[in-house]
């Protein structure tokens, strides 16, 4: 093998193992090969034909019906490494990339990790010694109570009794939780079991563990995080904020950076205490430290995700970094190269998170074939995807598709853009929240950056404005479609599909950069 | 053949006037009721599902795609779907006081017993999918008279997981 970029680095590897799917496998995988890496995939039986399969040199199939057999399957995924001559392990977002264990076994097998520390994982992992170590620190934190039940006692007089301590509203929080999952908001007492049992058993299914933390709801605040970078040599720097204030039941729908919440006196502010909460637990790599701002402009510690986030690239296209080049390089054991005078802000970004589910029925996920997936081009662009046309939308994943990303000189330039490219992202087939993300980009509340994290809650989405088309005219269009035979594509949807530009079987990755319109 | 937007129960058939490639609408009916055609025309970009649509003399792109008995259609930057129905057919197949599945998954929990009485709103299963927790709350008071499924069953979308009766 010939050297690769990192065979001369104190921690040298030359080939990233990705233990994830979708497109944060993707996005890995194709960092690997342009910096020069050997890139391996794993896959289970359901991804076996998926795009992360073929971007990959090499592909590990791991056999099993459930997420436990596969992609949580630590032992499973090490002797993968191990078997293909990886010599790195990359985890991604969810699955194995915050369980402290799994980074201990990767490097007890003699495999590089390329994340941060165990240590730092565990104490950020689990909210109740992230919040003391915060409190140690001087990070300000949000008043809140762990839940500490002794093998067979009362749970839930234990909880009752926390709930009541703490006030109600009131959030539970499975302490191994994330992304929504295990996070449940109780606005009484009398619904305190229900949700408790759903938070427990949400989190159980994915995460494994179902330890559960109580804290004080602050409403009308917004989300900001802001991202971190830090080596192993000591140097530690923020690249600003993002917000994330757009959710719907604490799922982030539209991300973006900077904040329009944040000035650059705050920023300096926050951006010193995620610093200070990384370098208490000793961190190294990419992570991110979550605040909640309040209306007073106060910010408190949420959380400190010890890992690449979804929305990390608003933070990559307003800052110039490429954040899964610098997590390689950091655990190579090469210094950071940059200090905080030396990370800029340019412009605007904006994140959309595309997912297959009915906006109209609930936020229902759905199910069905990529039948057409075209996704925008042009500058100030990006499409991370995870599929690509003809492709199986199936209930075994997360239902997220893709994420439309924009850049552009002003926010009021960048919402524009997102808007346009939304318009133009083709999928046809299954159910997708693009309108939905269209209209709650468009709102008003969201033009003027006044959004905070319970506005989606608290609205009523089927009154977002948009325009509808006439009944008669996609009738019409249906009648001439029909007409004309367009019905008549290949069964086996996209691969067995001749390209349009080519005429020859479809390549898939062609529909994935091919121009539009 | 039948056509519905949105709302299966509202039915449209339509005459097609194909002049050298170029489609319009003769004539358009709503439930049996003659209604104005759009001002359009149509005609084929290539084989790939685009279409070129002119409404009232202004150029539009669609993109189009047949799944089941579903047009998928991107036209001005919003996606539809135009349903064909076989003349004449049910307005819909779900079963009279039934409880289906919104989507498909697993069933996770079963609160309610055959033959109790349950209140408007009360949570009767409760399913799973795609990491996700959804509740099947009944649609009014009544009693259960048809559990379909237990715990751990996997279920199709629309399937009937519960009857109530009065």
């Amino acid at each position: 093998m010939t050297a690769g970029p990192f065979s001369s680095a104190p921690r040298p590897f030359s080939t990233v193992l990705v233990a994830n799917r979708g497109e944060i496998a993707v996005r890995v995988l194709q960092a690997a090969r342009e910096a020069g890496l050997g890139s391996v995939a794993v896959y289970s039986d359901a991804d076996a034909g998926s795009l992360h399969v073929e971007v990959a040199d090499e592909a590990v199939h791991i056999s099993g019906e459930t997420l436990a057999d596969t992609y949580l399957n630590s032992e499973a995924i090490i002797s993968a490494a191990l078997s293909s001559g990886a010599d790195a392990v990359h985890p991604g977002y969810g699955f194995l990339s915050e369980r402290s264990d799994f980074a201990s076994a990767v490097a007890d097998a003699g495999l590089v990790w390329i994340g941060p520390p165990a240590e730092a994982i565990s104490t950020m992992g689990d909210k109740i010694s992230a919040r003391i170590q915060m409190i140690e620190s001087g990070v300000p934190v949000i008043p809140g109570e762990e839940l500490t039940v002794p093998d067979g006692a009362d749970h839930l007089g234990v909880l009752a009794a926390c709930a009541a301590r703490v006030g109600y509203p009131l959030l539970l929080k499975a302490s191994a939780g994330g992304g929504g999952k295990g996070m449940r908001a109780v606005q009484e007492p009398k619904m305190l079991r229900t949700e408790y049992e759903a938070a427990s058993r949400e989190a159980s299914t994915a995460f494994g563990d179902g330890t559960i933390y109580v804290e004080s709801l602050l409403t009308g605040a917004r989300h900001i995080e802001v991202q971190i970078l830090a080596d192993s040599h000591g140097n530690c720097i923020h690249l600003n904020e993002r917000d994330c204030s757009l959710q719907r039941r604490h799922q982030k729908v539209i991300e973006e950076a900077p904040s329009p919440a944040v000035d650059p006196e705050l920023r300096q502010a926050m951006g010193a205490a995620a610093v200070k909460a990384a370098e208490s637990v000793g961190y190294e790599g990419a992570g991110t430290v979550e605040f909640l701002l309040s209306s007073r402009g106060e910010f408190y510690f949420l959380e400190m995700n010890t890992r690449l986030q979804v929305e990390h690239p608003v933070t990559e296209m307003t800052t110039g970094i490429d954040l899964v080049l610098k997590q390689f390089e950091i655990a190579a054991g090469l210094p950071l190269g940059i200090i905080q005078a030396d990370v800029g802000l340019s412009g605007h970004a904006i994140e959309a998170r595309v997912y297959a589910e009915d906006a109209s029925r609930g936020f229902l996920p759905c199910v069905g074939r990529l039948a057409t997936w075209k996704t925008p081009q042009g500058p100030g662009i990006r499409v991370d995807s995870g599929v690509r046309q003809g492709d199986a939308v199936t209930i075994d994943f997360d239902p997220m598709l893709a994420k439309l990303i924009v850049h552009a000189p002003t926010r009021r330039a960048a919402l524009r853009r997102l808007d346009t490219a939304l318009s133009d992202l083709i999928a046809l087939g299954v159910t997708t929240n693009i309108g939905f993300l269209r209209d709650a980009a468009a709102h008003q509340a969201f033009t003027t950056g006044s959004v905070t994290t319970d506005f989606l809650d608290s609205s009523d989405i089927s009154g977002f404005s948009h325009t509808e088309v006439e009944p008669a005219v996609l009738v019409a269009v249906a009648c001439a479609a029909q007409r004309l035979g367009l019905e008549r594509v290949p069964s086996d949807g996209g691969m067995g599909a001749l390209d349009e530009h080519t005429g020859h079987p479809g390549d898939p990755f062609r529909t994935l950069t091919r121009s539009f319109p | 053949m039948e056509w519905s937007v949105g709302d299966v129960t509202r039915r449209y058939t339509a005459s097609v006037l194909d002049s050298e490639g170029y489609l319009s609408l003769s004539s358009l009916n709503l439930d049996g009721l003659a209604i104005n055609p759009p001002d359009i025309s149509i005609s084929r970009v290539n084989q790939h599902g685009r279409l070129r649509v002119e409404i009232a003399g202004a150029l539009h792109l669609a993109h189009v795609a047949k799944l089941g008995d579903d047009w998928w259609i991107h036209l001005d930057g919003r996606i539809h779907v135009v349903r064909m129905h076989e003349p004449g057919s049910a307005e819909d197949e779900s079963v009279e006081g039934g409880l289906s599945a919104p989507m498909p998954g697993t069933i996770l929990e079963v609160l309610v017993k055959q033959g109790q009485r349950v209140r408007e709103g009360q949570t009767l299963v409760v399913m799973e999918a795609m990491k996700m927790e959804h509740r099947i709350q009944a649609p009014q008071a009544g009693e259960i008279t048809k559990l379909h499924y237990s715990v751990g069953d996997r279920v199709e979308m629309g399937a009937t997981l519960v009857e109530i009766g009065d």
